[in-house]
This record gives structure tokens, C-alpha cells and sequence, in this order.
């Protein structure tokens, strides 16, 4: 058998067998909180039916029935598998009637357009810089930069976010306090609409942004000091390559880990920046997750967690494979050819 | 006729406040056509002062005081960028010390090549790859290597393919760092033997060959140098230095060679005591001193001149008029 074919086959075993054990941690966990789930529900359905106490009976009965929840755990797990395969996410519970999937999917576009963009500028500007401080190494350049970086990484993003919010939008009132849009507008693709959004979406940009920064630089800062010191830096510097060209072979080499870390941190994407979400009310899944994760949502936790999940395996499976076809050296090491 | 000469070479590490004196008043000349072998223990300084003749210095290294002329061009007064522009890899060319690493790992070697040359001549990519086609053909290397990636060489081939890199524009002078020290005997042969070809077909001029391997220098060399803490001690023909060494430095080194060879066995095989000097605070007087067996007060005093005891030979030692 071609030897990359065995080692493709290999990885997507691993896949599987890994997401099958995350099924089963989702399952269980939220159940292990305590709490009712239809608590909520059933109080809210009280107000409405108290003069009727046969029928909230009814509601509860049908209400448990649909969400399997007086039954034996293995047949909950069995059935939620099931219901997974077939691409059925269920119904939430605190948004009843919705379907998980729907909701998912209406909250998905604000999270992408929010952490896609964030994490790219936070990439390229933290592994330019970083570099730039390796190149400079010694200098006042990377004697300012290097403190930065170091502050930035180790600053809590959601603490961060807190901050901006609290100078930005509290003290100084430059910016709105929460929302991906003024309350009451309704989205559409006009001009007014667009800076409506950009004015909200700058603090949440930014404080995603400059809290990953640090991170890509020190990381990359830290290979390109490395590779500078590489003996084929040296040798093709003792045969005359410009210093230009040599920059750009360390920053090649340096790359590669760099960008595993922004493939696994797309992966993640779905859960967005979870507690970024919740300090600016963002409608994001990160929010959506938290408000599932507070009301016990089964369902929805279930749902949103899947779907992480699989795109998080998912990145995973595809760094796998493009380290490999980007470094030779790793292609025969995984093929062992 | 000289290729290179240098004249009171002084080359220190700043560490903080303080030198490593790593290169130390040295002056030294390679002729046409010659090999010249420099040999030392490790840490003596070999490989910084190599580094040295063809300017290859860099912070912490600096140039401290000293002339280099090669090939009557003084490149100790040239910019790094000139010297990259229009000496390095055109007149000097070196095969490093850590050649099994000195190829780009991520390129194909021939890339590699096409990216070095390409920037300081006016050949086209495509002229290149077909004048290092036609050079790995001359030196037996099959040119279907350039179309591999580094780490997919054996060791002694990495070796021979950055030999040939280094030698394509065929430059004046070749400076070889150690270049057998990681291989085994039989894949060193094959590089010495291409060094040789090399040299014989013209395709370099000169050549400066580093080694603590006496024994390699004897099949190549014509000239040897000796090297002790950042000084030269002695130099002669090949044969003067094996067989009628003078500075008790190189006695040492020579008696500590083993060999099957009748004459030379009979001399049995010692040791030189004690260890090599710190460069940061090198002895005083002469540096091999502490460790010399025939030390007189004056080594510990004085630092011996250097004398010229014959036409092509030269010493640095007090006592050398009771060697002779």
C-alpha cells in the first residue's frame, strides 16, 4: 500500500476513535450538573395553565417523552447517537420549539465574521513582528517589542475585553456598550447598516485581536531566533545570499509551527471567544454556549458541542496533512519512506 | 607568489568587558597553487581564524587590527555587503565545519543553488542549473541528486554536494573546516579524494585545509601551520613538521598520532599533559608554557618572537636553537 494512503488511513482511524470518546464526554457531562432542565419551562407553562393542572401534566409528560429525559441514561445515549449520525441535532429546550441546528447556524455567521478576521490580523501582525524583534535582536527595537508581546500574551483576553469595554464604552462612551448592532435595526446590506456594525464590532475585534498577538509573536520570535542561528543560515551567508533572501528562508522555516497553531485555533473557532462574546453581548455561539451551558440546556449543549468538536478534529486532520505535504521532512518521517 | 596574506591578524570575541582572544597577532600565507594545512587541538582558534581570513566576522567577533590581502584585494578594509557582493562564494568560498547541516531544509538542493547564485551573478536561473548539472557530472555526483531534499542525503554525500556548491564559481580559495571530522573513514576518503580533484583540475587555486588530523594533512597538505590558543607556534612543509618537528607543541602533536607505520611506531605514542588554556585569560609569556616540558624561566616572562629558522619555516620558541 502507498505508505502516505496507510498513513492517511491511520490518522482517520485516530479520528474517529477520538470523536466517538467526545460523544461520550458530551453525553455525560451536562448531565452530571444537577438541576432540571424543564424546570423553566414547566414554571413559565404554569403561569399560563394554572387553571388547568391536567394539562400541564400532559405538557410534562409529552416534554419528557420528547427529550428523553426520564430515561435510562444508556437509551439518552443511544438514542442522542443516533439522532447525531443522522445529522439530527435535536430541539432546545430553553428556545423550545427551535431546532438546535437552526439556532447554531443563525448565531454561526457573527462568531465567523468576528473571530475570522480577528485571528487572521492577530497572526500576520503578531508573526511580523515577531520576526522583526528576532531580526533585531539585541536592539531597542526588540528590547521595546519583547515586553509588550510578553504583557499582551499573558493579559486575560476576557479581562482585556472588560478594560476596552470599561474605558472605551463606560468612561469615554466612543463606543457602544454590547451587541453586534444597534437594538431594534434590522440587518440588511446599507451603508448605514455597515458602520452601525463596524462601530460595535471594533472593541470586540480589538480585544480578541491584541490579546492573541502576543502569543503569535513570542512563539514566532522565539523559532526565528532559532533559525537564524540554523548553519545553513550561515552557509548561505558565507556564499554571498543577500540578507533579504536569508529573512525570508528563516521566516519560511519558522512558519511552520505557526501555522498548526492558526489551523488548531480555527478549529476552535465555533465555540468563539467564549467570554469575549458574553462581556459584550455579542450574538455569537460563544454567547449561545454559555446561555445553553447556564439553562441546562441538554440539547443545545449536545448540538453546539458536536458540531466544536467535529470541526475541531477536523482542522486537526487537515494540519496533519498539509505539514505533511508543506515539509518534506515530516512526510517521510509520518511515512516512514 | 601569494594568494592570500594576512599580516598581524588580531580577531577577539567581546564578551562584556573582557576578550577571548581567539585570534592573536597571526600572520599567515597561502601561495598559488598550495594546500596548507592548519592544525590544533580543539578550541585552539582553528575555525575563527578561517573565519577570519575570508572576513567572515560577526558580532561578538570583531576584527581588532590586521591586513588581508587576497588575491591582491585588501578585504580587511571591505564592507560585509561589498565582501557578500563580490568575494564570497567568487574568489573564497568556504565548506563549513557543520556541513551535514548547511544545506536548506525545506528547498531542493537545486533550488537552494539557484537561489545563491542567481544573486550575485548575471546568469539566469536556468544557466545555473545547467552549469551545476554539468559540474556534479565532472565530480561523479549524480546530477539527479540536486533534485532531492537535503535530508534525504547520506552524510559523506551532503559533504561532497556542499563542496561542489561552494567550488561552482570556481573561486581563488577554498577554506575546508574540519570536513571529515563527522564521517566515517571510508566516506572520508571519498571527500578528501574530491578535494584533491578539485585542486588538480584547477577548479580551485589554493587551499587552506583544517584539521586536528595530522595524518590527512601528510596525504594533501604542502604546508602546515600549527595552532596553539590563538597563535600560530610553527610552520613548515609536511614533512618538516612530521617528521622534524621544532616547537615542543607540535612534538606533541606529532608523537600523539597513532600509526601502523614501522618508522614511526618505534617513537612509541605520547600524550601532551595538562589542558588548553582559557582564551579569556590566556598564560603569560609563551602560551604553551604550562604545559611545555622543557619550560624555561624566559617562556613564563616573555613572549617568543617569531623565527624564521630556515627560508619556509618559521617557530615560535624561545628554546628552538637547542632543538635543531
Amino acid at each position: 500500500m502507498n505508505p502516505f494512503v496507510k498513513f492517511l488511513s491511520r490518522r482517520a482511524g485516530f479520528l474517529v476513535l477520538t470523536f466517538i470518546t467526545f460523544i461520550f464526554i458530551i453525553f455525560l457531562l451536562p448531565r452530571a450538573i444537577p438541576g432540571n432542565p424543564l424546570s423553566t419551562l414547566l414554571s413559565q407553562l404554569f403561569q399560563r395553565a394554572q387553571q388547568n393542572p391536567e394539562l400541564i401534566k400532559a405538557v410534562y409528560r409529552q416534554l419528557m417523552e420528547e427529550f428523553g429525559i426520564g430515561k435510562p441514561l444508556h437509551v439518552q445515549f443511544f438514542e442522542f447517537i443516533s439522532r447525531t449520525f443522522t445529522g439530527d441535532l435535536g430541539t432546545s429546550i430553553s428556545a423550545y420549539p427551535r431546532k438546535v441546528a437552526d439556532l447554531v447556524f443563525s448565531y454561526l455567521p457573527w462568531t465567523l465574521g468576528l473571530l475570522i478576521p480577528a485571528t487572521l490580523t492577530s497572526w500576520i501582525i503578531g508573526n511580523l513582528l515577531g520576526a522583526l524583534a528576532a531580526y533585531k535582536r539585541k536592539t531597542i527595537v526588540d528590547n521595546a517589542l519583547l515586553p509588550v508581546f510578553l504583557t499582551l500574551s499573558q493579559t486575560p483576553y476576557y479581562w482585556l475585553a472588560m478594560i476596552l469595554l470599561f474605558i472605551f464604552a463606560v468612561v469615554f462612551k466612543v463606543f457602544p456598550i454590547g451587541g453586534a448592532y444597534t437594538t431594534g435595526r434590522i440587518p440588511a446590506l446599507t451603508l448605514e447598516f455597515a458602520l452601525d456594525f463596524l462601530h460595535h464590532y471594533t472593541l470586540p475585534f480589538l480585544s480578541i485581536t491584541l490579546s492573541a498577538m502576543g502569543g503569535w509573536a513570542i512563539g514566532m520570535r522565539v523559532m526565528a531566533i532559532y533559525e537564524l542561528r540554523a548553519d545553513y543560515v550561515s552557509y548561505a551567508d558565507s556564499l554571498g545570499l543577500p540578507d533579504s533572501k536569508i529573512l525570508r528562508y528563516v521566516f519560511r522555516n519558522s512558519m511552520l509551527p505557526q501555522i498548526t497553531g492558526l489551523a488548531l485555533n480555527f478549529g476552535s473557532i465555533l465555540g468563539g471567544s467564549l467570554i469575549t462574546e458574553v462581556v459584550f453581548s455579542y450574538p455569537g455561539t460563544g454567547f449561545l454556549i454559555f446561555t445553553s451551558l447556564s439553562r441546562l440546556d441538554y440539547p443545545m449543549i449536545q448540538g453546539t458541542f458536536v458540531l466544536l468538536i467535529s470541526t475541531l478534529l477536523l482542522a486537526n486532520f487537515i494540519v496533519d496533512i498539509a505539514y505533511a505535504l508543506i515539509d518534506p521532512r515530516i512526510k517521510t518521517g509520518y511515512t516512514g519512506g | 607568489m601569494t594568494l592570500l596574506e594576512a599580516e598581524h591578524v588580531k580577531a577577539y570575541y567581546s564578551i562584556r568587558n573582557s576578550y577571548v582572544k581567539a585570534v592573536d597577532d597571526v600572520s599567515l600565507s597561502v601561495d598559488r597553487g598550495a594546500i596548507l594545512g592548519l592544525a590544533g587541538e580543539s578550541g585552539c582558534g582553528k575555525s575563527t581564524l578561517v573565519n577570519t581570513l575570508m572576513m567572515n566576522i560577526r558580532p561578538p567577533l570583531r576584527l581588532i587590527d590586521g591586513t588581508i590581502v587576497l588575491d591582491g584585494i585588501k578585504i580587511s578594509e571591505m564592507s560585509r555587503s561589498k565582501l557578500k557582493k563580490d568575494v564570497w562564494g567568487i574568489l573564497v568560498s568556504i565548506v563549513p565545519q557543520s556541513a551535514l547541516n548547511a544545506l536548506m531544509p525545506t528547498k531542493k538542493i537545486v533550488d537552494f543553488v539557484k537561489d545563491i547564485f542567481h544573486y550575485h551573478t548575471d546568469m539566469s536561473r536556468a544557466e545555473i542549473v545547467s552549469m551545476v548539472r554539468k559540474r556534479f557530472e565532472e565530480l561523479n555526483l549524480s546530477p539527479e541528486i540536486l533534485h532531492l531534499y537535503p535530508h534525504e542525503l547520506s552524510g559523506g554525500m551532503k559533504q561532497r554536494v556542499v563542496i561542489a556548491i561552494s567550488t561552482l564559481l570556481n573561486p581563488k580559495l577554498l577554506i575546508v573546516d574540519e570536513p571529515t571530522s563527522a564521517l566515517d573513514v571510508s566516506t572520508q576518503k571519498q571527500v578528501i579524494k574530491l578535494l584533491v580533484d578539485l585542486h588538480r583540475a584547477k577548479i580551485i587555486e589554493s587551499m587552506v585545509f583544517v584539521t586536528h588530523d595530522l595524518a590527512i594533512l601528510r596525504q594533501i597538505a604542502d604546508k602546515i601551520a600549527i595552532m596553539y590558543a590563538g597563535k600560530i607556534v610553527e610552520v613548515a612543509s609536511t614533512d618538516d613538521i612530521l617528521y622534524t618537528p621544532l616547537h615542543p607543541y607540535t612534538r606533541g602533536l606529532v608523537n600523539a598520532v597513532m600509526t601502523p607505520e614501522s618508522e614511526v611506531r618505534k617513537r612509541g605514542i605520547t600524550f601532551i599533559a595538562g589542558e588548553p588554556p582559557n582564551l579569556l585569560n590566556p598564560p603569560s609569556g609563551c602560551r604553551f608554557h604550562p604545559r611545555c616540558p622543557y619550560a624555561k624561566p624566559i617562556c613564563k616572562e616573555v613572549e617568543p618572537p617569531i623565527i624564521e629558522v630556515r627560508d619556509d619555516r618559521i617557530v615560535a620558541c624561545h628554546l628552538v636553537e637547542s632543538f635543531m
